[in-house]
């Protein structure tokens, strides 16, 4: 499916700030056989002074901006056309646990896409006894690590309210585990915290929704704004499945990747440093649009 | 002492018999002789024992410990393959990663551990190598053979401090130390800072130390290296990063700088790419090492080769790298992520010492949590073999050491206690370098876990001793070397600043204290504080935030608290001297502030300050080199200076100021005999004008301060360029020529006022030319 993704992210500075960095992650990779980049472009509004690109550590494309002027608002546009196929399969490859375990133990790697690197708590995702307590009661009703987090996917939609006032930014997924509540980062940052603490690799989306359903369906929750979601190591034969808690669903042609890492720090779409005493307001707007 | 044997150890008899020879007296009085020199040195360290760390005195342990050289070469060879094989090691983790693939070393290791730091993976440092400067922590068995207990990669500390233990102890002991074929350790630093410039001269040639700043509990240490090895101190705000290049803000602009010597621990180095709440680092720096711009000593995510499981793989991972041996063996170190290996933890548990598999603290020290098995009650033993049982990862066992002992001079008498060994390693042009040396830290007790320094252990120089005489180093070039010298101009913004402020503060407590005394002179002679002219010097000195109603006012602590903090960020700057002047009065001030009485007895408490404050400025001034540094104190001093003069001239010739006015003006003036020698007949107010805000001569009146800020400001970087003047300079200027040309009659009472405001803009002209 082909996508056209506009992105606006606009800050309103209280108190003109200068010497300002940020590192900003929107721009889509292409994923061999996920999706395809067929154009992409990235425009900041001040102009900054020094502007560069790289690849990070998981792959994720990120440009560096640096203001030496004085500013006092910053917008960053983005516009691309992706290409996304649907290419997951409904067939369960993947081992119980146990047999999970003993492939893990096995996986002699710390490559970046290594399921190692997603198994302890991370900046943002601490592991925390009640969540492990409520994803085992998924593990312990299936039969699979695949089934297990569908299950835990549903569990999550079902038993949460998805409340854009509950959370904040840095809420993080004990605190929104209580509130059984939040946004699509809260419900990730539950679900990864909970698979990793049964011992299952879970890694951090960030990304987009198509905004308009198809006919007939309904529109998808948080597609408005940036998306996120989680991926889940299945085994080795089932390799990375990608599941959307916010939606219950499994991740497919509806989800547009931007990159992916531990926990929303390796992926938070900007990243600044200021030097201000001001405050600062933010506004994001979205728009994904099926082309064919 | 004694080796396993009972034998006193080579290099022992020498040092026992001159101390027997000097009788315990002498002894006494020469260890005082250390520990005074010290304290003039201003040697400290920070004890954390609650919120905020104090200062502490060094805990200099007397005698030295004594090595003999070949025991020496062993340890040498042990240190120089170890930090060789760190490197490789490092080197795969964040290249290759092949120890992982081929089995050995457990990928959760890395994967988990907070000190792999994922932004460093794939790059190549640009000096070529990860580590340059390590400590190994060194213990000696009771057979007599030494182990590593630890590896130091991340930020190594102490060893200026084992310089500083050097000096004291050669203090006491100089004529046995003259005596004997000691090692010198000057040859060690001088090689290590070529080693630094000649990185360096890939570039422009400059090399920081990057420090967390002055609450870090070794800073006194990196200002002390800063100094001794001619390189300049430097906090993450001092830094910014452009076009993928680290730069200096200087007065004199960006400056690029090209090695960094880093003091801080990693992580805190970028918090836009590496941990978000510091506040200590400086964004951007991860690009620049990205980009090959700047090498850091160690290589940012060397920390992680602390990691103490890793200790349990070293002799694997050195045969197969190596195909050899340890020279040195590491503590035995179980991780328990292993099954044979969780079994013989949990089997031996009572002998182990038992902690986090990823601190990096000593499991002898205990800072990371870590426990002796066998000393846990029921409940808690439980609950770890629970634990070890359920995520052996997380841990690992250590052997439980039992630490050869060192002499301590304990009341006239040695007393064994146990003793830990830290050694530094330098890798030079001609490869790693062992310091012939190190420092020594010997336990309060003889308990092997009391030697750390936080827990009351006490630190020892280390002598190696020499079959034969050894060459006396320093670092003064030698015969046929080239000189090199630094150019000005190389100043952060930031010391800069702190030197502005310093100047400031110590003129305002000079000015304070001057109308303070003045003041209490007064309230003796009449005893009624409700005389008009006390009333008055009360109420103008609650307008400087001053209370005079108290012998010494907040206000003044205030301002000498700050005039030391403004000192202490500055600490590599000026002499230990001129900081012990500025102690010593904020100690007097306390103690006054706790006993003395208003009037006569403040008057003569305000004599002492004065004098003291006097002394401060002369330690200083007399013997700063007039760089731009030493500008930008005097400029402080100045601008501070012409204010309060200006302010307490406006106030004491204003229209209705109380009788006696002028007469106490003089006297903070610091005047009344240049007034009476110049103004014998008549002393009008006029005259008071003349001789404190216009004359050029008097160093105390307005317009001497303008002409000296004018002069210093035409002569800081930027003050005259393509002959036009800076704006700061073109300001006094212009201040400087209004007053040549005013009569006494043109400086009214508004004026005067203003002429502070005048200066006081000045002050912000300069912040914005230097410090923004």
């Amino acid at each position: 499916m082909l996508y056209d993704v506009r992105l606006e992210l606009h800050y309103d500075y209280e108190a003109s700030v200068h010497g300002d960095r940020h590192l900003v992650r929107v721009s889509p990779a292409s994923i061999p056989q996920v999706q395809r980049v067929i154009a992409s472009s990235l425009s900041f509004d001040p102009r900054p002074q020094q502007e560069t690109t790289f690849t990070d550590y998981f792959g994720n494309l990120v440009t560096t901006i640096a203001y030496s002027g004085y500013h006092d608002h910053l917008s960053v546009r983005l516009s691309a056309r992706v290409q996304v196929e649907d290419l997951h399969s409904s067939a369960d490859l993947s081992p119980d646990l146990s047999g999970l375990k003993q492939e893990l133990a096995a996986l002699w790697s710390v490559a970046p896409d290594s399921p190692q690197q997603f198994l302890a708590a991370s900046p943002r995702v601490p592991l925390a006894p009640e969540i492990t307590a409520y994803a085992r009661e998924s593990v312990d009703r299936t039969l699979s690590v695949r089934a297990a987090a569908m299950d835990l996917c549903l569990r999550i939609h079902r038993d949460f309210r998805y409340d854009k006032d509950v959370t904040k930014v840095d809420t993080g997924p004990v605190e929104a585990f209580a509130l059984r509540g939040g946004v699509c980062q809260d419900f990730a940052h539950v679900m990864i915290a909970g698979l990793r603490g049964v011992g299952i690799p879970a890694a951090y989306v960030s990304g987009f929704l198509r905004t308009i359903p198809p006919k007939g369906k309904p529109r998808l929750e948080g597609s408005d704004a940036m998306h996120a979601w989680v991926r889940v190591w299945c085994g080795q034969h089932a390799g990375w499945v990608e599941f959307d808690p916010t939606n219950a669903m499994v991740a497919g042609a509806d989800h547009i990747t931007i990159g992916h890492g531990r926990d929303y720090s390796d992926v938070s779409p900007i990243v600044g440093v200021l030097r201000t005493s001001g405050e600062h307001s933010a506004k994001q707007s979205v728009d994904v649009v099926r082309v064919e | 002492m004694l080796d396993a044997d009972g034998h006193v150890r080579p290099g022992w008899t020498e040092l026992i018999g001159a101390l027997d020879e000097l009788g315990p007296e002498e002894v006494a009085s020469r260890f005082e002789r250390a520990d005074q020199y010290l304290r003039d040195s201003g040697v400290y360290y920070r004890k954390y024992d609650g919120v905020e760390g104090k200062e502490r005195a060094w805990p200099l342990a007397h005698v030295p410990l004594i090595l003999d050289e070949s025991e020496w070469l062993t340890i040498t060879r042990g240190l120089t393959q170890r930090a060789e094989l760190l490197e490789t090691i490092v080197a795969d983790i964040y290249g290759s990663n092949e120890l992982v693939q081929r089995g050995l070393l457990p990928p959760e290791l890395i994967a988990r551990n907070a000190e792999f730091l994922r932004p460093m993976v794939g790059i190549r440092p640009a000096s070529g190598h990860f580590l340059h400067f390590c400590a190994f922590e060194l213990g000696r068995g009771p057979d007599g053979g030494w182990w590593v207990l630890g590896d130091r990669t991340q930020a190594p500390s102490g060893a200026g401090f084992a310089l500083e233990n050097r000096v004291a102890t050669t203090r006491a002991l100089s004529d046995i130390y003259g005596k004997m074929p000691v090692h010198r350790l000057a040859g060690f630093f001088r090689g290590f800072r070529d080693a630094l410039n000649a990185i360096a001269s890939g570039g422009e040639g400059r090399v920081g130390i990057l420090t967390p700043g002055q609450h870090n509990e070794t800073y006194f240490e990196h200002a002390y290296i800063a100094r001794y090895l001619g390189f300049m101190l430097l906090e993450g705000e001092d830094l910014v990063v452009e076009n993928g290049k680290v730069m200096v803000r200087t007065v004199s602009g960006l400056r690029p700088v090209d090695v960094l010597w880093r003091r801080m621990d990693a992580s805190f180095a970028d918090p836009l790419e590496l941990r978000y709440d510091s506040r200590i680092g400086t964004p951007g720096i991860t690009e620049a090492i990205r980009q090959g711009s700047i090498s850091m000593v160690n290589a940012l995510g060397s920390g992680i080769l602390e990691t103490r499981a890793l200790a349990a793989f070293m002799p694997n991972l050195c045969r197969a790298l190596t195909g050899s041996e340890l020279e040195l063996p590491t503590i035995a170190t179980w991780w328990c992520g292993g099954e044979a290996e969780r079994r013989h933890v949990i089997d031996n548990f009572d002998q182990m010492m038992v902690g986090s598999a990823f601190a990096t603290g000593l499991a002898i020290e205990d800072t990371d949590g870590t426990v002796i098995g066998g000393t846990l009650p029921a409940a808690e033993r439980q609950a770890l073999l629970a634990r070890l049982e359920a995520e052996g990862g997380a841990f690992v066992g250590q052997e439980q050491v039992h630490l050869s002992t060192a002499p301590l001079y304990i009341g006239g008498r040695l007393e064994p206690r146990p003793m830990t060994l830290r050694v530094y390693a330098a890798r030079t042009r001609d490869g790693w370098t062992v310091m012939p040396g190190g420092f020594a830290r010997i336990g309060a007790t003889s308990d092997s876990a009391a030697v750390a320094m936080q827990r009351g252990g006490q630190a020892a120089d280390v002598w190696v001793v020499s079959s034969e005489p050894v060459e006396r180093v320093s670092l003064l070039p030698g015969e046929g070397e080239k000189l090199v010298r630094i150019s000005a101009g190389s100043l952060p913004s930031r010391a800069a600043d702190n030197l502005i402020w310093l100047g400031r503060y110590a003129e305002r407590c000079e000015a304070t204290v001057r109308i303070l005394r003045a003041y209490n002179a007064r309230l003796a002679e009449s005893s009624n504080p409700d005389l008009a002219l006390l009333k008055d010097t009360r109420a103008y000195l609650d307008g400087l935030g001053v209370d005079a109603s108290v012998p010494l006012p907040h206000g003044l602590l205030a301002a000498i608290d700050s005039a030391v903090h403004s000192a202490s960020q500055i600490r590599d700057r000026f002499s230990p001297d001129g900081w012990l002047a500025l102690v010593d009065l904020r100690k007097t001030a306390r103690a006054f502030a706790e006993r003395v009485q208003p009037g006569d007895d403040a008057t003569r408490a305000m004599t002492v300050l004065l004098r003291k404050l006097a002394g401060f400025s002369g330690l200083v001034h007399e013997n700063m080199y007039r760089f731009a540094g030493w500008r930008f104190l005097e400029i402080g001093r100045r601008l501070e200076r012409g204010i309060q003069i200006a302010g307490a001239v406006a106030w004491c010739t204003r229209k209705n100021a109380p009788e006696g006015s002028l007469d106490l003006l003089l006297e903070i003036g610091d005047s009344v005999m240049t007034h009476r020698r110049r103004f014998s007949v008549i002393a009008g107010v006029n005259s008071y004008i003349d001789l404190l805000v216009l004359d050029s001569l008097n160093p105390r009146s307005v317009r001497f301060q303008i002409a000296e800020l004018h002069q210093q400001l035409e002569q800081l970087p930027g003050g005259v360029e393509d002959g036009h003047l800076s704006a700061a300079a073109k300001s006094a200027l212009s201040l400087d020529t209004e007053l040549r040309v005013a009569e006494p009659e043109d400086m009214t009472t508004p004026r005067l006022s203003r002429l502070g405001i005048d200066i006081g803009n000045l002050a912000g002209l300069i912040a914005d030319a230097y410090f923004a």
